[in-house]
């Protein structure tokens, strides 16, 4: 044994090694749990942040109104929507793509808004969103149907005039207006208004042309009323929009109800629209009982009814 | 009588240093931990009523046009119909349908007093639509328009103020 230098491997070592990796466990292990907490944590908030951006682009008396709102590279939203209570709600989370481990990280604490109404794709990616927010009426304002375009660009093949005109005026980049679906750009969602076998097919009802159905390959299509819920339903996946048309229905539903109290209180004031109430009521019970597009045409039909009541008052209810 | 004295081995100290030192270590882990998390929660809850308070200023400044909130029978960007209003504070359905925990409206010119019922109203100050808890409050000023049945009847507009703060505990 003379002459050979070993090391002693005694307790105390095993103990320092066991220990030690312990502790390197326990400190790589919280390390990346903060780092996911805070992600976590930024996620939502850029969620709400961007529930809050949404808001100014709501209209007052205009038509419709546009904007863009610039994402830091590599951003997913999540747009969910949930027809359930008085109001249905909406909740939107966001995802940011991630230099460590999957690509993309668990998305944030969903913000829920129960007065908007967002129709796009149920996850939307890009640097730039399009907005535009419509007012949807029947017959009274309801609410702000808000479209949110994400990367993908648009071909709309022989569109009807007012949407010509209406995407014209808001110039919004990502939709091409063309006449024929060879001219289309490669790689763009051909949506046609006349014809058949594009990637979105509208078509739409002689006698009124903002009333009609859009159709997705593949896909069960959809009933739309005015031009609110044409671009709605052109592009929202067809699960969003009947859950978020559904949602408007029970708004709709509400507001009958509001007018209808409104209604009640003026009569006393010299301010007459008796004439309205059963058709309030009416209105109001089958606005809430609209389970899918498709009923929206004879509640189209109730609330021109009302529209024309309701012009011919001297004291108009709204 | 005897005397015991404990004797330790090199190895033993050494094993009981160690020991001491690693607990130490994790007594000082822990506290910065608790530090970082106490810091983190106070940051996530300011950033918490910053964005309420956004969402409420934005809102404040929006609420005219809303469809509850909207004068319709003409043509009037940021007006507001009070008598639309007074109707929709008793509607119970509404209290979570902004995010907000107070809402109120207040007649500014001529100056009201008192928070309006039906049968006090048109002559009060206020209607308060939710009353949760009072945050600093967003304000914007509007036009409040109701239906006036003297002189044969016409919409008066007066001048008013929408005071709005962040709900923090939903969304």
């Amino acid at each position: 044994m003379r002459g050979k230098k070993g090391m002693e491997f005694g307790f105390a070592w095993i103990f320092a090694i066991v220990v030690g990796a312990i502790i390197i466990f326990l400190a790589i292990y919280s390390s990346s749990r903060i780092i996911n907490v805070d992600r976590n944590v930024q996620d939502t908030e850029i969620g709400r942040e961007i529930g809050i951006l949404l808001s100014p682009v709501e209209t007052n008396l205009e038509d419709a109104e546009k904007t863009a709102i610039i994402l830091p590279g590599g951003m997913r939203i999540f747009n969910e929507c949930d027809s359930l209570g008085s109001f249905g709600s909406q909740d939107i989370s966001v995802s940011v793509k991630s230099g460590i481990g999957s690509k993309w990280q668990e998305p944030g604490i969903p913000s829920t808004f129960h007065n908007k109404y967002i129709f796009s794709e149920s996850t939307i990616e890009g640097k730039r969103l399009e907005v535009i927010a419509k007012p949807f009426e029947m017959p009274f304002k309801v609410a702000d149907v808000i479209i949110v375009i994400g990367e993908k660009d648009y071909c709309f093949v022989n569109p009807p005039r007012y949407v010509e005109e209406e995407i014209m005026s808001l110039s919004i980049d990502k939709i091409n207006m063309t006449s024929g679906k060879g001219e289309c750009k490669s790689g763009s969602v051909k949506v046609c208004f006349s014809g058949s076998d594009c990637d979105i097919d509208v078509a739409l009802n002689p006698v009124n042309d903002k009333s009609g159905s859009v159709k997705r390959k593949f896909v069960d299509g959809v009933h739309f009323e005015g031009e609110a819920l044409l671009y709605g339903a052109i592009f929202a996946d067809p699960g969003i929009y009947e859950c978020q048309v559904k949602r408007l229905m029970q708004r709709t539903s509400e507001l009958a109800g509001l007018y209808l109290e409104k209604s009640e209180y003026l009569t006393q004031k010299n301010c007459g629209s008796s004439l309205l109430q059963p058709d309030l009521i009416q209105y109001s019970k089958q606005t809430l009982s609209v389970e899918n597009s498709f009923e929206l045409a004879q509640v189209e039909s109730s609330a021109q009814e009302i529209r024309r009541k309701n012009e011919n008052l001297d004291c108009e209810l709204f | 009588m005897k005397t015991l004295i404990a004797s330790y081995s090199k190895g033993q100290i050494k094993i009981q240093q160690m020991a001491f030192v690693l607990v130490a270590l994790m007594i000082f882990l822990a506290l910065v931990a608790l530090i970082y998390i106490s810091f983190r929660v106070e940051n996530i809850k300011g950033d918490v009523e910053d964005l309420g308070d956004q969402e409420a200023r934005e809102l404040a400044r929006k609420l005219s046009g809303t469809p509850e909130f909207a004068f319709t029978a003409e043509d009037c960007s940021d007006c507001i119909d009070l008598d639309k209003v007074l109707v929709l504070k008793e509607r119970k359905t509404y209290k979570d349908f902004w995010n907000l925990d107070y809402l109120q409206v207040e007649r500014v010119y001529p100056k009201g007093d008192g928070e309006c019922t039906k049968a006090n109203y048109p002559n009060c100050g206020t209607i308060t639509i939710i009353d949760d808890e009072v945050w600093t409050p967003a304000q914007a000023f509007v036009s409040l328009c109701r239906w006036e049945d003297s002189k044969g009847g016409y919409f008066r507009c007066e001048l008013g103020r929408i005071y709005a703060s962040g709900d923090l505990g939903n969304g």
